[in-house]
């Protein structure tokens, strides 16, 4: 079953490969429209020789992980005191719900204007885009914790910090994978959008200098990349976490 | 030592927006080592006396005496096992059991050996490292019971803890239950709803009238152990138990 799954996934690219080949040789559009698969590899093998492309997707991660940490350590807090603190909930978790509608891009001007064109801006950018995610599901986890949990580490002697670390989290981490999931989608959209407007280094960056320099076959070839890159960190990093915590917790 | 004294528990419940009297002076008294059922009907607030005595719901009026001292909040003094055990599930049998004592910053070695013990007492020993929802819902209540049992408390309080158990592992459980109460001399409040069980267990059965409940009959239960739900010879209690629980009056 499983090889039989995997045969359809490599069949069905390969089908798509052979029908953009086959459009490119039909000569619909010019080749500055519309480039080949060999020149899209062509494209992505020069930035691999030259070194460019691991220098660019090294920036956009390191920029994505420390992004994505600070959303997750404060949205993880904010949503625990929300969840526990109703005077905390009334007033700054109505403030939460407006903020996440904002989408991350739209935080790029302010970005600019505060920290200039540099790292700091683009991780705001990626941190704030990401941390509601977050929030709102720790809020949630927490809220549906089942509270004879609660009351029995209560009962057995825990209290504070305690009962954060042994129940609070443990109990709403499957909530909370959730939120680290959709937390890490707008990380990443955050951080290529804001390299794509701050044009300062990274995946982002590379994608706009296809554009500036008219090399179509470029800007496809990043945006394979973050594709790429997006479908390894979704497929081995969230959905292992998220198998493996379900599963543990008798969720599955 | 543990000797725990309710006096005059008063408790409103919020019931369509108005409050409703649900405990209207319980006055008990369970002295150390004592094993004591509360029977009720339903409604009566019988678990919700169960919570003030574990000191997880503030009673309206009346106090709760732990040897003599007034109690306030929760803790481990006084350990409770609940209708549904309240396991935590992402932790082992093993950890769940050890929880308070790390919670009490035990170091690990000690805290596995008294984990062991009682592991061993309620024959978990195979599943120390299983989830629990690999486990079956009696084996889970026989965690909760070690969970409780590690924390050596001075009353152990339980709510219903058979209630979701097929009749087969009930029967076992009421007898091992007994002989842990012989071996550990704790003092047990084990509220109930099933009056053969409550004849099997208690040297005592409090029987709670309706609401608001007080303390209606207090019966001991003078017959040798262990006991079994089948002997014949328990009848006469549970009879005595059904007439006291008919008996209520007007509501």
């Amino acid at each position: 079953m499983k090889a039989n799954l995997l045969g359809k996934k490599i069949g069905f690219y390969v089908l798509i490969i052979i029908v953009w080949q086959g459009i490119d040789s039909a000569e619909i559009w010019p080749d500055n429209i519309f480039p080949s698969p060999i020149e899209v590899g062509e494209d992505l093998l020069y930035g691999i020789s030259d070194g460019s492309l691991f220098y660019g997707i090294g920036t956009s991660m390191w920029r994505l992980v420390i992004g994505l940490s600070i959303a997750i350590g404060g949205g993880m807090l904010l949503g625990i005191f929300m969840a526990r603190v109703e005077t905390v909930n009334q007033t700054i978790g109505s403030l939460v719900l407006g903020l996440q509608s904002i989408p991350s891009v739209a935080w790029v001007p302010l970005a600019i204007l505060w920290f200039g064109l540099s790292d700091s801006g683009i991780i705001f950018v990626t941190a704030i885009g990401a941390i509601f995610a977050v929030t709102i599901n720790t809020y949630t986890g927490v809220k549906n914790i089942d509270p004879s949990f609660i009351e029995a580490a209560r009962n057995m002697g825990a209290k504070g910090g305690q009962l954060v670390t042994t129940i609070l989290i443990p109990a709403a981490f499957p909530y909370m994978i959730s939120g680290f999931k959709q937390g890490w989608a707008f990380a990443w959209r955050g951080v290529i959008g804001a390299e794509l407007l701050f044009s300062f280094l990274g995946l982002g960056f590379l994608l706009n200098v296809g554009r500036q320099l008219n090399d179509v076959s470029q800007v496809i070839a990043m945006m394979l990349v973050i594709m790429g890159i997006g479908i390894l960190i979704d497929g081995f990093v969230f959905k292992k976490l998220e198998d493996k915590v379900m599963t543990k917790w008798g969720l599955r | 030592m543990g000797k725990i004294e309710a006096k005059n528990i008063i408790k409103y419940f919020q019931h369509d927006g108005k409050p409703l009297k649900a405990i209207g002076g319980v006055n008990l008294t369970v002295d150390d080592g004592e094993f004591v059922c509360i029977v009720g009907p339903s409604g009566c607030g019988k678990s919700t006396f169960l919570r003030i005595l574990a000191g997880l719901e503030k009673p309206d009026d009346g106090e709760v005496l732990l040897d003599g001292k007034k109690l306030v909040n929760t803790g481990p003094d006084r350990i409770m096992v609940f209708q549904e055990g309240a396991l935590f599930p992402w932790l082992t049998v093993e950890d769940n059991v050890e929880y308070g004592l790390k919670v009490a910053g035990i170091p690990e070695n000690e805290r596995h050996d008294i984990s062991k013990r009682y592991l061993d007492m309620m024959q978990l020993s195979q599943f120390a490292n299983s989830y629990t929802y690999q486990l079956s819902t009696g084996m889970k209540q026989r965690v909760a019971i070690a969970r409780a049992l590690v924390m050596d408390p001075d009353v152990l309080l339980m709510d219903e803890p058979f209630a979701a158990l097929d009749s087969q592992t009930r029967d076992l459980l009421l007898v091992e239950m007994q002989m842990i109460w012989q071996k550990t001399k704790k003092t047990i409040i084990f509220v109930t709803h099933n009056v053969p069980e409550a004849a099997v267990l208690g040297s005592r059965v409090a029987v709670f009238s309706h609401r608001p409940s007080v303390v209606k009959k207090s019966l001991d239960i003078d017959y040798k152990r262990p006991r079994v739900a089948e002997d014949e010879n328990l009848g006469k209690f549970e009879k005595q138990i059904l007439a006291a629980l008919r008996h209520q009056g007007p509501k």
